[in-house]
């Protein structure tokens, strides 16, 4: 089922075009990797569809809803969530920022307690609750923000090379949490050059080139 | 001979509870922290606008903002006197020789320096910060306060600087203030009073107590920077 289907994206930069995205949809219940080179524009085309970078021309339909022109909806923003490369993790403390989303939505003290300590053990980083984020691994900061997104329970999911820089004992769990957050009710976008991401099984490909996205 | 007579006396009326002393004291700090807090409220604002948003004409606001830094406090005080003199544009206001006066310019006072220490702790915050927290669902004000409290570190030493800058000043509050006795007598106007008089422990005795409510102060203020990161 068309959980997200792009009708048309299209991005500049500096007078030349970046993105030219046509007909591109993602189901739900899908995890799909997106690959191509460097400056292909993976980051760029995640970060629109997030509502996060500004498009020139957009057009896409989700979960029964059609959204045109430049404006994206603020609610959107909510369904949608992006992780970046190099998550930033607030200097507050792990059990604060993976709170974060949920305070922002007014979500119930004890509902959000809860929450966050199941996405802290979904996440294996409960023996890291006291360590001050700015001490933490790469791997470990990977694993924060994915479960900081999950306890969200986003529709799509959109991981900006999550494997980038680990060793491969830290990607191997960080590509585990990835296949377990992709549900029935959602889809999980990945965007990487990993070889091990590329061959897992049961995801779909798609790749970035010249601007247009294409399913590989 | 004479300082040690002088600070032995000071300390006398300090601990004696001085009506007299403890009055400029309470004035002081009513004066200086109003100031503070109307400053902050508007000059943390101002600072995250300048820092996050490209108009025409930032540059030269930059640039005009950070000029005032170097402000003299007296020609703040010249020019609130100007206006609010009776004759002045301002003067129906009736508000030369008050609290409220001396409040208003030392809110002048403080504000270019909480907006440029704002200015620069939001330039130099990680752009990912803001980005995060809109991410996760944050409207744009929350996720502008995010920002601020991650970069509070910086936000807070202006507040130290603006309240060093105000508790001291003595130009502003002596002319639109008028250091009239028991309603706009502060302690650096009651220093300056009491020096020229030749009492040298009223004046010691108000710098002890403007140094230990400095102190006491920046405690707090510091409880609120937080410990920061070491680099």
């Amino acid at each position: 089922m068309s959980l997200l289907s792009v009708g048309r994206l299209a991005k500049t930069f500096s007078g030349r075009p970046l993105l030219d995205v046509s007909g591109l949809v993602f189901e739900a219940g899908s995890l799909y990797v997106l690959s191509g080179d460097n400056g292909a524009g993976k980051t760029t085309l995640l970060r629109i569809l997030a509502g996060l970078a500004p498009a020139d021309e957009f057009h896409f339909r989700f979960d029964g809803g059609e959204f045109t022109g430049r404006e994206y909806p603020a609610w959107l923003r909510r369904k949608i969530i992006y992780v970046h490369q190099h998550p930033y993790l607030f200097n507050t403390g792990i059990k604060a920022n993976i709170a974060y989303g949920l305070r922002v939505r007014d979500v119930d003290a004890a509902l959000r307690e809860h929450a966050v300590l199941a996405a802290i053990e979904w996440a294996g980083v409960a023996h890291l609750s006291d360590v001050p984020p700015g001490q933490l691994s790469g791997g470990e900061k990977q694993r924060v923000a994915l479960a900081r997104a999950k306890v969200l329970e986003p529709r799509v999911l959109l991981v900006d090379e999550p494997a980038a820089n680990l060793d491969s004992a830290a990607r191997a769990q960080v590509l585990e949490l990835l296949r377990q957050t992709t549900s029935d009710n959602n889809c999980v976008v990945v965007a990487c050059h990993d070889r091990e991401m590329l061959d897992l099984p049961g995801v779909k490909r798609l790749h970035i080139d010249a601007g247009r996205v294409t399913a590989v | 001979m004479e300082l040690l007579d002088a600070s032995q006396r000071a300390f006398v009326l300090l601990f004696s509870g001085d009506r007299e002393l403890w009055q400029i004291v309470y004035i002081s700090l009513k004066v200086s922290l109003t100031a503070l807090l109307i400053a902050t409220l508007l000059a943390v604002p101002a600072g995250f606008f300048l820092a996050t948003v490209h108009f025409p004409g930032r540059r030269a606001v930059v640039i005009a903002l950070q000029s005032l830094l170097s402000f003299p406090t007296v020609v703040v005080g010249l020019m609130l006197y100007l206006l609010f003199t009776r004759s002045g544009p301002l003067g129906n206001f009736n508000l030369l020789f008050t609290q409220d006066i001396m409040i208003l310019g030392q809110a002048i006072i403080a504000f270019p320096v909480l907006a440029a220490f704002t200015l620069a702790a939001v330039q130099g915050a990680d752009p990912r910060v803001h980005e995060t927290a809109l991410g996760l669902g944050a409207s744009r004000t929350h996720a502008a306060v995010t920002t601020l409290i991650e970069v509070r570190f910086a936000v807070m030493a202006g507040v130290f600087n603006g309240f060093g800058r105000v508790i001291s000043e003595v130009g502003c509050a002596m002319m639109v203030g008028g250091n009239i006795a028991a309603v706009t007598r502060n302690i650096p106007t009651a220093i300056a009073l009491e020096t020229s008089k030749g009492d040298f422990a009223q004046g010691i005795a108000l710098g002890t107590v403007l140094l230990v409510f400095a102190l006491a102060i920046n405690l707090g203020l510091a409880w609120v920077q937080g410990e920061g990161e070491l680099k």
